[in-house]
């Protein structure tokens, strides 16, 4: 989940405590020993994730291997796939999500992704500031009603919230890579709050 | 349960056939699919050690409750009553509150529901001391991972199966 600590944001944005700086993570309870982990343990860390090893998050999750293998297979699979909604506009809906639910986390390492991806945070800016109105498009503002919706009220969730989306030019096969990619930071957002907590790096 | 038309989970609850639209779209990105029914088969492999069964089905269908997401909580009630668990229990699940868990003398699950409802309902107020309920209710921290991982996905599939059939709606308002 970390971003490679050499990304530095053209500008430094921090608003209702959320910032795009890098922030590391630490576990409030015990976190696997690599030198205790079990070599099924071992395998699932290097395919996790690059810095899996070192990272607080993997190694608190790795105490369940199984769970944590599907886990990051899904987690990749949405955001990472070629093809569909472009990889920005999936970050994007991560960002959006993150803010709604109250992640600094998550909304640091995704708001540092969709600056990277889209060469601009002018639209994380206004999700920090004020997520209910954010978005430079009307394509964006689709995006980010929708993340907010599915975050806020899925069960009220209708054909009009997909007849809005594809009124701005989304196909069904963008609409389910968006519903993926805000429906996997349910998830994320809910292990990165209630296990740990973010810290600025020393 | 109509009869189901894939073994896909998600599938079968929303109702999608090959040959609509919504289906075929999802069907294109495989391995998400592939991912999520693997997560909901490893989250409740009846030999996932820490966490029992019974346990992980209750917070299941308590969860499906709160959001709420009727189609989950027909499957999870559903799984409850062929895994013979205890009818107070499911009406604690179904309809009740963490303090009954405690009225029945279950404070092991009354911490595990009282979390439940934090991470669904409001995860930003999850801090330190909710989390250190766990091991002082003598929860073991792979089970407090197990636990928690399952709370992260409901939140997903719940979300995953809304969205779902909001385009199958759509899809066939549009037909």
């Amino acid at each position: 989940m970390s971003t490679p600590a050499t990304f530095q944001p053209a500008t430094v944005i921090r608003s209702h405590g959320f910032t795009n700086e890098s922030l590391e993570w630490k576990a409030w309870l015990d976190v696997v020993q690599l030198g205790e982990a079990t070599p099924d343990q071992m395998a699932v860390l290097e395919e996790s994730h690059p810095k899996a090893k070192t990272s607080d998050y993997y190694l608190f999750l790795v105490h369940q291997p199984h769970i944590l293998r599907e886990r990051s297979t899904a987690f990749n699979a949405i955001m990472y796939a070629p093809g569909g909604l472009s990889r920005a506009e999936r970050e994007l809906g991560a960002t959006v999500v993150s803010r709604i639910n109250g992640c600094v986390y998550c909304g640091s390492v995704h708001a540092q992704r969709f600056e990277q991806l889209a060469k601009r945070s002018d639209t994380i800016a206004q999700v920090f500031e004020q997520p209910e109105t954010a978005g430079t498009t009307a394509r964006e503002k689709a995006i980010v009603q929708f993340s907010i919706k599915i975050t806020e009220q899925p069960a009220a969730l209708d054909a009009g919230d997909i007849d809005a989306l594809q009124a701005e030019g989304l196909n069904e096969g963008e609409i389910l890579d968006l519903l993926h990619s805000d429906a996997i930071f349910a998830w994320a957002n809910r292990l990165m709050l209630n296990l740990g907590e973010p810290l600025l790096p020393a | 349960m109509t009869t189901p038309v894939t073994d896909d989970l998600i599938d079968q609850l929303v109702g999608l056939a090959p040959g609509s639209r919504t289906y075929a779209a999802r069907h294109q990105r495989e391995k998400v699919a592939a991912a999520t029914q693997g997560s909901y088969n490893a989250l409740f492999d009846p030999a996932l050690p820490d966490l029992t069964l019974t346990e992980r089905l209750l917070v299941a269908l308590y969860a499906s409750r709160l959001t709420p997401a009727p189609e989950l909580a027909a499957h999870y009630r559903e799984r409850l009553q062929q895994a013979q668990a205890d009818a107070a229990l499911i009406q604690v699940a179904e309809a009740g509150e963490p303090q009954d868990a405690q009225r029945l003398n279950q404070p092991r699950l009354a911490a595990i529901l009282s979390f439940t409802r934090t991470l669904i309902e409001k995860p930003v107020e999850g801090d330190k001391a909710v989390l250190l309920a766990l091991p002082a209710a003598g929860i073991s921290t792979p089970a407090v991972v197990a636990l928690s991982q399952l709370i992260a996905f409901l939140s997903y599939q719940v979300r995953l199966v809304a969205g779902l059939k909001a385009m199958k709606a759509s899809e066939e308002a549009h037909a």
